[in-house]
C-alpha cells in the first residue's frame, strides 16, 4: 500500500514538474506547480509529517502560488514565443553529460539500497514516534531552535519592507502635498522647481491649468521621478 | 513488491531538483524561472523530510519550516523585483534585462 502511494504521488510530482517546464504559458506552469506541491504534501504524509503536509498546502499551494498567479494576471504575461536555442551546438555535450549524471545517480542509489542502514519502516523502532506532530515541532522550534525562529521573523520584516519599497510607485505627489478627493490639487512646489517648501494649494483639473492659475506658464516642469 | 526505502525518496528529490535546474536554464520568462526555483526548494525539502523521518529526528522538519519561510520572503521580494523590471522594460524576458544599466 505504501509502495502504491509512493509510486502514485511520485509519478504525479514528476509528471507535473515536467509539464511545468514544458508549458509555454506561465499560468499553466503555475497550475502544474500546484500539482507538484500537492503531490509533495501527500509524500510528507507517507513520511509521517502531517504538520508539514498541512503547511505545504497552506503556505505553498495557498499563499505563494496565489501571489504568483496574481502577478501573472496583473502583468498579463503572454506566451513565450519560439526562439532559436542560444547555444544549440552544445546539445550533444548536454545529452552526454546528462547520461553521465544519470549513470552516477543510479550507481549511488543502487549501492545505497544495499546499505546496512535500517529500512524506512515506522514500526522498526517499536515505540510510537511523535516526530512530525505539531507538538514536537513546536517544542523544537521554541527551545533548541529559538534563535533561528527569531531570525526568521526579522527576515520576514525585511521582506515586507523590501517588497513595499520595490513595488511602490514613485509619483508626482509627495507627503507634504494636500489632496482633496474628487479634484486634482497641486501645490506650488510641485509645479515650480524653485518654490521648494511652498505648499500653497492650487485646485485644477490638469497640471497645465494649475500652472496657468499660478502664473507659472513657461516654467519647465519638474521631471517625474 | 519491495518496501519503500529512503533511497526512493532521495531519487525522487534528485529528479525534481534536476527538472528545476533544467527549467531555470531553459526558461526565458522571469516568472517561470522563479517557479522553477520554488520547485528546487521543494525538492530539497523532500530530502529533509525523508531524512528526518528516517533518523526519527525533528530537526529536519524544522529546517523545512524555515526553508518555507525563506521561500515566502523570496516570493514577496522576487515578485516585487519582477514588477519593477516589468514597469521599466515592458517585458519579462530575462534576455531583455541582461544589463543592469537603465
Amino acid at each position: 500500500m505504501t509502495t502504491f502511494l509512493f509510486v502514485l504521488l511520485a509519478g504525479l510530482a514528476i509528471g507535473s514538474a515536467i509539464a511545468m517546464v514544458v508549458q509555454r504559458n506561465p499560468l499553466y506552469s503555475a497550475i502544474s506547480l500546484i500539482g507538484v506541491f500537492i503531490a509533495l504534501a501527500g509524500l510528507y504524509l507517507t513520511l509521517a509529517a502531517p504538520f508539514l503536509a498541512a503547511i505545504q498546502i497552506i503556505v505553498y499551494a495557498g499563499a505563494i502560488m496565489v501571489l504568483v498567479v496574481f502577478v501573472i494576471m496583473l502583468l498579463n504575461v503572454e506566451e513565450e514565443e519560439h526562439k532559436p536555442l542560444r547555444m544549440g551546438y552544445l546539445t550533444v555535450i548536454a545529452i552526454l553529460l546528462a547520461a553521465i549524471l544519470f549513470g552516477e545517480a543510479g550507481f549511488i542509489l543502487y549501492f545505497m539500497g544495499n546499505s546496512p542502514l535500517e529500512p524506512l519502516n515506522p514500526n522498526a523502532v517499536g515505540n510510537a514516534s511523535n516526530v512530525g506532530l505539531t507538538a514536537s515541532i513546536g517544542t523544537g522550534l521554541f527551545t533548541t531552535y529559538l534563535l533561528p525562529f527569531e531570525i526568521t521573523s526579522v527576515l520576514l520584516l525585511m521582506a515586507i519592507v523590501g517588497a513595499m519599497t520595490l513595488a511602490r510607485r514613485v509619483g508626482l505627489l509627495r507627503p507634504t502635498d494636500l489632496v482633496v478627493p474628487g479634484s486634482q490639487v497641486l501645490t506650488r512646489q510641485t509645479l515650480d522647481p524653485k518654490a521648494i517648501g511652498d505648499a500653497t494649494e492650487v485646485e485644477s483639473s490638469t497640471t497645465a491649468e494649475a500652472a496657468r492659475v499660478l502664473g507659472l506658464e513657461g516654467v519647465p516642469h519638474r521631471r517625474e521621478e | 513488491m519491495p518496501d519503500v526505502s529512503l533511497s526512493w525518496y532521495l531519487a525522487l528529490s534528485a529528479v525534481l531538483f534536476t527538472i528545476g535546474v533544467a527549467g531555470v536554464i531553459i526558461k526565458r520568462n522571469a516568472i517561470s524561472m522563479f517557479m522553477c526555483i520554488e520547485l528546487m526548494l521543494n525538492a530539497v525539502n523532500l530530502t529533509f523530510v525523508a531524512f528526518s523521518s528516517y533518523f526519527r529526528d525533528v530537526s529536519g522538519q524544522l529546517f523545512v519550516f524555515i526553508v518555507m519561510t525563506v521561500a515566502a520572503a523570496e516570493a514577496a521580494v522576487g515578485l516585487g523585483i519582477i514588477l519593477a523590471v516589468f514597469r521599466n522594460r515592458e517585458s519579462l524576458d530575462v534576455d531583455d534585462s541582461s544589463v543592469l544599466k537603465n
